[in-house]
């Protein structure tokens, strides 16, 4: 081993040489308060900068900062009527009659090219965001509203189907306002691959200033933003494909912040580097193994195994989640009872759920005719081995982990599962068209259950998000009921009871459901962690003018 | 040599050009389509305008000849998950894959020329033994392997490196200063030394053994016989007739150092051809694909081509050879 | 680790010594085996490879566990070294030791099986177009020129990933069928110097058809470059599939591979090492031992070249 280290010693020694000579030109750079230069590391880049066409987490983190809603939830998260939302776009907001909800927006908002934001803008960008050839995702949650009109360039005017407790919500959550007089041009089948995704003008604290392709992307604070200078000035992700890499250059101090540390371990490493602080907060992650109850995605054809009930509940009673539960994330998750997020108030400890029970487990399946007849530890019928296989997509290194788990678990009661691991887009292509077994989806849903559980759940989800293909009448009776409770208690009584009665369906194992940790660089100040969006409050951190480093100074 | 020169031209055209055509009816022929029979996002509508504009609901000789047509103007189509055109993001990668190549090969022969004449002059002695060895460890490990030990090592446990990379987003956005040509090379060292070292060792074994044949020639044995100092037989005589097979060496480092980039630009998070068109092929990105199936056969017959006409230009015989072959 | 499994491990390095042993006393009596033995590492070469062999045929008696057996997800994840598991385990709480062992099977497996399919198609493509001059063999070298500008790696990664669920056997295949352009480059021109020699001319005098003086008369011959070629063939795909699996396109779970056990580890590289050390370990020391091997065969078969 000679040679390589006499070679790295020699390099070392040169580039610290050379670190040296260079490092003598030095320029004044940035003091005061509106100095900073923070770094997040994501694991992924987003795929075009333009919110309504595309749902990606990376994306959206992205745009938040760019583009502004009508008005933001509050950190309570509370959806229902609209007393903790938080002005941002519109100052303020009243109700004409229970169907018609006016906004009176900020004169003094503006677009960063001069122009200011008008109700015209408003109104454009409903009408992208429910085009059907746009098809935007977020289109299915802008159904309850009829019509955006402008009574003036400053009042939009939100038209609604029917009453409802989360109506406010809806008119703002989803919608990110958008630059009619510079996207109107865009033909509305190329919003996709528009050049405006690349470089986006918004309205937010931050201006787009470059993106180098896999490498990283970089905003600057807008002095003029109406709400506030931002006190952070450069806000930079760095793209690192690997979390557990990423989150080593946070503890390495190459990075100042990641929104979540992934493995257990990586919370022991950040715990111990002395320059970052860990902000935990309720995580809006839930992970699950779904089962398809269709072939290949048709409804009238069931799944040849999972299309039974009996099977899928002896296959979801062959699952230790806690064991797994433990062995992957240690403390930071929960086994949740349904299809929760641990956001959610609804998460009731005392829902009823199939037990772990592995000789019942094996009882049921030979019961069903499931025996191993050629003495090689795959249980058959007619010839045909209990096989199947579990979709799970490689962007996941957690998801990997449960899929080789579980494989083995189900190995022991006699079923031989096979792993397809496959690219992110090909797993959610391949999800949405129903082209699985078994799927190990993780869903990152709205701050609200009603909207979320619906799409996913309900007969209403079919051809969307309702990958599963699950459909059954009462839990959708159920959920409704659940939607439209005035009443916390009520509300969270009728959900209970909906997650009951899917529970004894079991159409999916629910495995985890995420308690998140953020590491932040310990000189940022004011930091506050919102969960269904980690970055939104970002305007308001700031690094004191004494803790500044080198890096915050830098011009670029 | 002119006429020569053009049929090895003409030769190295028609093999990019067949490599794009295997890999063109490579992947058309594989089952699964960017546009799912019920994706969420694209409705069918736009799916089918999509086809209609990259030709994806014609037959696939009619494909074929659109495609052979946009790419002789130059035309690659636009990228299905980046959005963008693929000319473009092959601008992007190219430069760094050539950064990271070069750096190695340039790590490949200095260390490896100099290895090889040091392990020449002390034939079957200890330090060639003790190097031959090492050497072969090298050359027989996987390489992503090695980097992975070598980010283990220097990044991890000494911090002498960064943890994968380009450059650093926050002092060097850009290349404009000294400082941040500094900090590339620094993000540089790691990845470049993994490829090299694995080059180095071959390089190695080849110039040892051409070294140890010109030295037991007779010329060698006058040039000692006239006095002249070892250290000067050595380095000027010996060495200069030895470096011929070298250039052949430099052909066959071009295709390994691209297939060993693949892997390598993956651990160390290095934007070039490979981490794309792995990205692409994962993604089922079918412009991307074939264009890294252009630029990567390319590079590769370019490589062989240059190797050749180097040969030719020092030693006229190959030529005559190559001809009656 | 039992008695019976320490019994068996050492079994399997007494089976490994004979057999060096044996190869270093046969070789001695003639003068090919005595320049293979000029190679300070050709006999360490042999010894190396028959532990692996051994491991790979003995793999029951070896492994104390069965490869995909998960001990105890919560308590034995990537435990370090111990009497109990002495390589460690890895992340889903498996015996290191019993997938290397396990391991083996399908590493060298993998590159035999390869290798052959390769060497018989470089060899058969390599010897017509040595043989029948004309066109055919001119089209059969700038098909070679074609596949040797491929490169390798791209071409399988585009192969398994388009092509969901393929089949281990046809991804060997595969590796196989995209590893013999070099093979045949060298056979053929090995056929070609050797069909202009006499005895070639006179079983062709003596009325063989192309078919048999190619298999009866002229391979035999070649054979020298093919099995140095095969040797060192070997060592190439294990290193392939270590880079397909590292990408997450090797073998399938939970078939322990030396390539998906690094693949495995890697996310624990810093905090257990041993699970990704170990398998690259063996890794390079089996391509050293062929390296090894294929250099002193390359002198033995082929007296008129001297590396050494």
């Amino acid at each position: 081993m000679r040679a390589p280290s006499w070679s790295v010693r020699r390099l070392v020694g040169a580039s610290v040489l050379l670190l040296a000579l260079v490092g003598c030109e030095r320029r004044p750079g940035c003091t005061g308060d509106y100095c900073g230069a923070f770094l997040i590391v994501a694991t992924a880049q987003p795929d075009v900068l333009l919110p309504p066409v595309t749902d990606l987490q990376y994306a959206r983190d992205v745009t938040d900062q760019i583009f502004l809603k009508l008005a933001d939830i509050g950190l309570s998260e509370n959806t229902i009527g609209d007393e903790d939302f938080q002005p941002l776009l519109a100052e303020r907001w009243e109700w004409d009659d229970p169907l018609t909800l006016v906004f009176h927006l900020d004169p003094r908002a503006h677009w960063q090219d001069g122009q200011p934001v008008t109700a015209a803008d408003v109104a454009f960008t409903f009408d992208i965001y429910t085009d059907s050839t746009v098809n935007s995702p977020f289109r299915s949650n802008l159904r309850t509203i009829s019509a955006v009109t402008t009574r003036d360039s400053l009042t939009p005017v939100f038209r609604f189907h029917a009453r409802y407790p989360e109506m406010f919500y809806d008119a703002v959550y989803h919608m990110r306002i958008l630059p009619a007089h510079l996207l109107r041009p865009v033909p509305r089948t190329q919003w996709r691959s528009a050049a405006f995704g690349r470089a986006p003008v918004g309205d937010g604290p931050y201006r787009f200033v470059s993106w180098k392709a896999g490498e990283s992307l970089e905003l600057a604070a807008d002095s003029a933003f109406f709400l506030g200078r931002p006190h952070i000035r450069r806000l930079i992700w760095r793209f690192t494909p690997n979390l557990d890499v990423a989150v080593k250059q946070v503890i390495a101090g190459d990075a100042d912040a990641v929104e979540v540390l992934g493995q257990p371990g990586n919370v022991k490493l950040a715990r111990a580097a002395p320059q970052l602080t860990l902000y935990p907060y309720p995580g809006a992650l839930y992970g699950f193994l779904g089962f398809n109850l269709s072939t290949g995605g048709d409804t009238t054809k069931p799944h040849p195994l999972f299309g039974d009930r009996r099977l899928r509940r002896a296959l979801a009673m062959a699952v230790d989640r806690e064991g797994l539960r433990k062995s992957v994330w240690e403390d930071l998750a929960h086994v949740p009872p349904g299809p929760l997020a641990r956001l959610w108030w609804i998460w009731d400890p005392e829902t009823r759920e199939l037990p772990y029970d592995t000789a019942q487990a094996r009882r049921m399946l030979t019961w069903l005719g499931w025996r191993d007849s050629n003495g090689d530890g795959i249980r058959d019928k007619d010839g045909q081995p209990l096989g199947f296989r579990i979709l799970v997509p490689t962007s996941s290194a957690l998801r990997l982990r449960y899929a080789r788990l579980l494989q083995e678990q189900f190995r022991l009661v006699g079923a031989d599962v096979q792993l397809d691991e496959v690219e992110f887009s090909v797993f959610n292509e391949r999800v949405q068209s129903g082209r699985f077994d078994a799927a190990l989806i993780s869903r990152n849903p709205d701050p609200t259950p009603s909207s979320s559980v619906t799409q996913v759940w309900t007969h209403a989800g079919i051809g969307g998000s309702n990958y599963v293909r699950w459909v059954n009448p009462a839990f959708d009776r159920l959920v409704e009921q659940a939607g439209a409770a005035t009443k916390r208690d009520e509300a969270k009584r009728l959900w209970r009871r909906a997650f009951e009665v899917m529970n004894d369906d079991a159409p999916a194992i629910f495995l985890f459901s995420t308690d998140n940790m953020a590491a932040v660089h310990r000189r940022v100040q004011g930091v506050v962690i919102r969960p269904d969006s980690y970055w939104a409050l970002l305007r308001t951190w700031r690094i004191p003018a004494d803790q500044l480093t080198d890096r915050d100074r830098a011009e670029r | 040599m002119t006429a020569w020169l053009v049929r090895r031209l003409a030769a190295a055209i028609a093999i990019v050009l067949a490599v794009v055509t295997i890999t063109f009816f490579l992947i058309h022929l594989a089952p699964g389509s960017p546009c799912g029979e019920s994706e969420r996002q694209l409705s069918p509508e736009v799916c089918r305008r999509l086809r209609a504009q990259f030709g994806y609901d014609r037959p696939l000789a009619v494909q074929y000849v659109k495609y052979l047509w946009a790419l002789s103007h130059g035309d690659l189509g636009e990228s299905f998950a980046l959005h963008r055109p693929v000319a473009d993001a092959l601008a992007d990668a190219i430069p760094n894959t050539l950064t990271l190549a070069g750096a190695a090969l340039l790590i490949d022969f200095v260390l490896g020329l100099a290895l090889g004449v040091y392990q020449a002059v002390r034939a079957r002695r200890f330090g060639d033994v003790v190097l031959g060895n090492v050497g072969l460890l090298f050359n027989s490990m996987p390489t992503f392997w090695l980097g992975l030990i070598l980010l283990l090592v220097f990044s991890y446990w000494r911090r002498w490196f960064p943890l994968g990379g380009m450059s650093d987003p926050v002092l060097c956005p850009t290349l404009s200063t000294l400082r941040c040509v500094a900090d590339r090379a620094w993000h540089l060292t790691l990845p470049a030394l993994t490829l090299g070292l694995v080059g180095a060792a071959g390089t190695a074994r080849y110039q040892r053994a051409a070294m140890l044949e010109v030295m037991a020639q007779d010329y060698v044995r006058t040039a000692r016989a006239k006095g002249l100092r070892e250290r000067r037989v050595v380095l000027v005589h010996a060495l200069r007739n030895a470096l011929l097979p070298f250039i052949t060496l430099f052909g066959l480092a071009f295709p390994f150092l691209l297939t060993g980039a693949v892997l390598v630009e993956t651990v160390f998070a290095w934007s070039g051809m490979g981490r794309l068109s792995v990205t692409a092929i994962f993604q089922r990105d079918y412009p991307v694909v074939t264009a890294s199936a252009l630029v990567a056969s390319g590079m590769v017959v370019l490589g062989n081509l240059l190797a050749d006409v180097l040969y030719a230009v020092a030693d006229p015989r190959i030529r005559v050879r190559s001809e009656v072959t | 680790m039992s008695a019976l499994t320490w019994l068996a491990l050492a079994g399997a390095v007494a089976v490994a010594l004979l057999v060096a042993e044996e190869a270093h006393r046969r070789a001695a009596a003639s003068a090919a085996g005595r320049r293979f033995l000029r190679h300070p590492t050709a006999t360490p070469g042999v010894f190396i490879l028959a532990f692996f062999v051994t491991l790979a045929t003995a793999a029951p008696l070896l492994a104390p566990y069965d490869p995909a057996f998960q001990i105890d997800i919560v308590h034995l994840q990537n435990h370090a070294p111990s009497a109990q598991n002495i390589l460690g385990t890895d992340v889903y709480s498996r015996d290191v030791w019993s997938r290397l062992v396990y391991g083996a099977r399908i590493s060298l497996g993998i590159g035999t099986i390869a290798m052959l399919v390769a060497v018989t198609a470089g060899a058969g493509v390599g010897a017509v177009a040595g043989y029948v001059r004309r066109w055919v063999g001119a089209v059969l070298m700038r098909g070679v020129d074609v596949g040797l500008a491929m490169p390798r790696m791209f071409v399988l990664l585009m192969a398994v990933a388009l092509w969901e669920h393929l089949p281990l056997a046809v991804l060997v295949l595969l590796i196989g069928l995209t590893g013999w352009f070099a093979t045949s480059r060298l056979v053929r021109a090995e056929v070609l110097s050797l069909r202009e020699r006499e005895f070639v001319a006179a079983a062709r005098a003596a009325g063989a058809g192309p078919t048999r003086v190619i298999f009866r008369h002229v391979l035999p011959n070649a054979a020298a470059p093919i099995i140095v070629s095969a040797a060192l063939g070997i060592g190439n795909v294990m290193l392939l599939e270590a880079g397909l699996s590292y990408l997450g396109l090797g073998v399938p779970s939970p078939l322990p591979s030396w390539g998906s056990m690094i693949y495995d580890g890697e996310p624990f590289m810093a905090g257990a090492p041993w699970t990704s050390l170990f398998p690259g370990c063996a890794i390079a020391l089996v391509v050293m031992a062929l390296n090894a091997v294929g250099d002193g065969l390359r002198d033995a078969l082929d007296p008129r070249k001297e590396t050494a």
